[in-house]
């Protein structure tokens, strides 16, 4: 038998406590993997910069070309 | 020190964004002709403009084929003159001063705006084109009649116009 007497006292040591509640967190402690540096991606956050990036362009280009040169009367002198 | 890829990415896309600002502030200065009003302007004494060869009797006046000096007082609470009236298509120099307390001067809706301060002239050029009727505001706080401190800027017609106050 692989299981082993372990295994069934861990069993029956769960079973014996409370049961959690819904809302708690659920247990993440076993579920660990480490990341090197460079495979950590974080493809949205490049995305959203790039967005903001794009906004910021075209709303600095909207503002000092059209609104601002494009208004009448510049001061020119 | 390690620095990821992405994050080099975005440093350099602020280092070209910051770039751009800047390039494009020196265009409108140096390509577009874009210019601040400054401290350039003659002193004046605000208490004698009356005596002044110019704010004596303030108006429009022909300078060249198509240019025309306008000058221009504010005191409490109205522009002289109102209507200032000059033709389409020229190329006009405000002189504005104060006679009694800080006041502003905007032609509203445009870029032309400045602040009149007495004893100072404030001295800004503008290209008009098209007949158009603009709105002329204080936009300093001056007193009471602050909110009601207004005057007129009419551009006209180059054949209807016929040299003066209108």
């Amino acid at each position: 038998m692989s299981g082993g007497p372990s295994s069934i006292e861990e069993r029956t040591s769960s079973v014996s406590q409370p049961e959690p509640s819904v809302s708690a967190p659920p247990d993440q402690t076993e579920q660990v993997r480490a990341l090197t540096h460079e495979e950590f991606d974080p493809k949205g956050t490049l995305a959203l910069i790039l967005l903001y990036f794009v906004i910021l362009a075209v709303m600095w280009a909207f503002m000092y070309f059209v609104e601002f040169l494009g208004n009448d009367l510049v001061v020119v002198g | 020190m390690h620095i990821h890829d992405y994050e080099k990415l975005w440093l350099a896309l602020s280092l070209i964004m910051i770039v751009g600002f800047i390039a494009t502030v020196t265009y409108g200065a140096v390509g577009a002709g874009i210019e601040m009003i400054d401290d350039s302007g003659d002193t004046v004494d605000p208490n004698a403009l009356g005596d002044h060869p110019e704010f004596g009797d303030p108006g429009v006046e022909q300078v060249g084929p198509n240019e025309y000096d306008v000058h221009v007082i504010a005191r409490q609470f109205v522009f002289q003159p109102d209507p200032i009236v000059v033709p389409a298509n020229s190329t006009v120099t405000f002189y504005v001063t104060s006679a009694d307390v800080t006041h502003g001067f905007e032609i509203v809706g445009t870029n032309a705006n400045a602040m009149v301060i007495p004893g100072e002239v404030a001295e800004l050029t503008v290209e008009v084109n098209e007949p158009n009727e603009y709105g002329i505001i204080c936009h300093e706080y001056c007193g009471s009649g602050h909110h009601d401190m207004e005057g007129l800027l009419r551009v006209v017609p180059e054949d209807e116009y016929d040299g003066g106050d209108q």
